[in-house]
């Protein structure tokens, strides 16, 4: 059995038996509403509301690993292929019943992309028509810092950001998430 | 009334995350240029070819959907952080979560007359708008406090609220209580001794003041700790209308209005 | 079957939470307990390096720090059971090799985590308690003082660990690697403890 396949029947089953659950559309507009407040917040610029929006998912990120880990009861990824699908299939359908595809793999194995067909953060949502936050605005960024704050917290430095959204007119939802290197040094002798 | 509007006007409107959108959405038959009319420089926006939209899905597939709790909890516990950040007090903290549910409440109150309206009558769909359907919109104090107690936390908390009392005493008519024995936005969350005054549960209070208003019932919300030793989170949500809606309040009443 | 006490020490060895449930042991100083994490914390650490690693492949270091590239591979990586598992006081060397075979064979342009440590001292034991440690993969540690003879320590552990994941991390007012102070944790945990009990 792949990797894959493996994680995606975990991921089901967890979603099935163990996530307690609330209704979408209070997930949806309470991030509806942090999004809206940032915008507010840095005056409309996108940019700054991207980087925020970023640092606010690290912080989640952080948190919400030990989550994952005390439901999923997962161990420790042989490869990043593996960390890759179990992001995917255990990560995004535990907390967004989601599975978005891994695909378009570098041939070094260090980058992937998760291509999203459903993204429940962003249903019933239209950017604003002031003929920019269609060029600048990634309104899932949070994702991204979610990913990042959770693997560096499992010894993965990574770095992730969207190429495309559906929200922009594109025809796909796709981020890109890179390994920037494996932490070593989790407890430097030294410093004790 | 007046002082807290411009802001909150323009959260609703950075950010079209349900509000008008999903107005919108409910007729079909209406292009999405429509809805920009009144922006100048609007060249309209771009939309994926295979033209997967909000206007291209029912407004009603979410209605049972669900997701992780978890993930309100994370995303809940990043807005306070996130507001405590930028304010002073405790006071200042309760205020801005407030303001944070306040578009909720407008936009869960269009969702709402949409949904009741649409099962009961629902061949009507395409033509008639969602404001123009009179058995659902409340126009007395306690048929709006039903609508909350009801229908409002059902679709949030998938229950009702615990309890609806009208203050006891004459010198505060206008003032209304509502009930929650275990508010699902505090359930993991453990408020510092330091500063017990303070209820998260404002972003819900703010919830209900952007019904309210949307309604037509001017009020301030406020969240309160009422802990017993049965349900330590329980908290009442102080409703207080304004001295307008009282007189209204009052006309009615004699015009035999419910 | 008692459940005595638990300590949780945070990744860099610091004591962020002592509780105790149920008499039988006698009560340390709050020093005390800070000595007995950063002890703790320290012997863990040696009964870690002193586990044998088991080199996989050897594939060139990286050479620009800020691309992705080839990780040095040195270390085990796939010991992939998060709870304790058994009373021995070893660490899981023979399943660490086991499993670095495994990916060793199906990982021929994959790489390894070469930050995952062989897992360290798992418990410990008197005749009047023993003492059981979960470390999760993030580094934090919870320490069970439990009497000898209980049975099924990591279902406790587990649960312990998912309300540890509900009331401190969703808690908005918690920092993390702080000392943990929220009123809600101690009131699941111990009122789940007594439900069991």
């Amino acid at each position: 059995m792949s990797s894959a396949t493996k994680a995606s029947r975990i991921g089901e089953e967890l979603w099935k038996t163990r996530v307690d659950k609330v209704n979408a559309e209070l997930v949806t507009l309470t991030y509806g509403t942090i999004v809206a407040q940032l915008c507010q917040d840095y005056d409309g610029n996108y940019q700054e509301v991207n980087k925020q929006l970023e640092k606010m998912g690290y912080n989640i990120g952080m948190r919400l690993i030990e989550d994952f880990l005390a439901k999923s009861n997962v161990g420790r990824c042989a490869n990043f292929r593996e960390t890759a699908d179990m992001i995917a299939k255990v990560g995004f359908r535990i907390f967004l019943n989601i599975a978005p595809t891994v695909t378009n793999w570098t041939s070094d194995n260090n980058q992937f992309s998760l291509v999203f067909d459903e993204n429940p953060l962003a249903d019933f949502v239209e950017l604003p028509d002031d003929g920019r936050a269609q060029d600048e605005l990634w309104f899932s960024n949070i994702l991204c810092g979610v990913l990042r704050g959770a693997l560096e917290m499992v010894q993965m430095q990574i770095e992730a950001h969207f190429v495309s959204d559906v929200l922009r007119g594109d025809d796909t939802t796709e981020m890109r998430v890179s390994l920037v290197r494996y932490i070593e040094d989790e407890m430097p002798p030294d410093e004790e | 009334m007046t002082q807290p509007q411009p802001p909150r006007h323009a959260a609703m409107l950075s950010i079209s995350n349900g509000g008008s959108s999903l107005a919108a959405a409910a007729d079909k038959q209406q292009p999405p240029q429509h809805l920009h009319t009144q922006s100048q420089s609007s060249q309209g926006l771009r939309v994926p070819s295979n033209r997967k939209t909000i206007y291209d899905r029912h407004l009603n597939r979410s209605r049972n959907a669900e997701l992780s709790r978890a993930s309100f909890a994370f995303l809940f516990a990043e807005m306070v952080t996130y507001a405590q950040r930028r304010v002073t007090g405790i006071q200042d903290l309760e205020k801005r979560l407030n303001e944070q549910g306040y578009p909720l409440g407008l936009r869960l109150l269009d969702l709402l007359f949409y949904r009741t309206m649409s099962s009961s009558t629902s061949s009507s769909l395409s033509s008639s708008s969602t404001s123009s359907s009179p058995p659902n919109r409340p126009l007395r104090i306690l048929p709006l406090l039903h609508l909350i107690h009801g229908p409002l936390w059902r679709l949030l908390f998938n229950r009702p609220a615990d309890a609806l009392e009208h203050s006891v005493s004459p010198e505060t008519p206008n003032e209304y209580m509502i009930t929650d024995n275990d508010p699902l936005v505090n359930t993991y969350i453990s408020v510092p001794k330091e500063m017990n005054m303070l209820n998260c549960a404002a972003f819900v209070a703010g919830i209900i003041e952007g019904v309210c208003d949307g309604c037509g019932f001017e009020a301030k919300v406020t969240a309160h700790n009422q802990p017993t030793e049965m349900w330590p989170g329980r908290t009442i949500f102080l409703l207080r209308f304004g001295e307008s809606v009282m007189e209204r309040e009052k006309v009615l009443e004699r015009a035999g209005v419910k | 079957m008692s459940v005595f006490s638990l300590i949780i020490i945070n990744k860099a060895g610091g004591l962020v939470y002592q509780r105790e449930f149920q008499p039988g042991l006698r009560k340390l100083s709050t020093n005390d307990y800070l000595v007995l994490a950063g002890t703790f914390h320290g012997v863990h650490a040696i009964t870690r390096t002193i586990t044998p690693k088991l080199p996989l492949t050897v594939t060139a270091p990286a050479t620009t720090p800020t691309t992705a590239s080839t990780p040095n591979v040195t270390s085990p990586s796939a010991t992939s059971t998060p709870m304790p598992s058994s009373a021995a006081a070893t660490s899981s060397a023979t399943a660490a090799a086991a499993a670095a075979a495994a990916a060793a064979a199906t990982t021929t342009h994959s790489f390894p985590n070469p930050g995952v440590p062989a897992t360290g001292l798992e418990t410990m034991e008197t005749d009047k308690f023993r003492l059981t440690c979960f470390q999760t993969l993030t580094g934090t540690k919870f320490l069970l003082f439990t009497d000898p003879l209980m049975t099924n320590i990591d279902v406790i552990m587990k649960k312990i660990y998912e309300l540890y994941a509900d009331f401190v991390m969703k808690n908005p007012f918690y920092q993390l690697e702080m000392p943990v102070r929220c009123e809600s944790f101690d009131r699941n945990l111990t009122g789940w403890l007594r439900g069991r009990a």
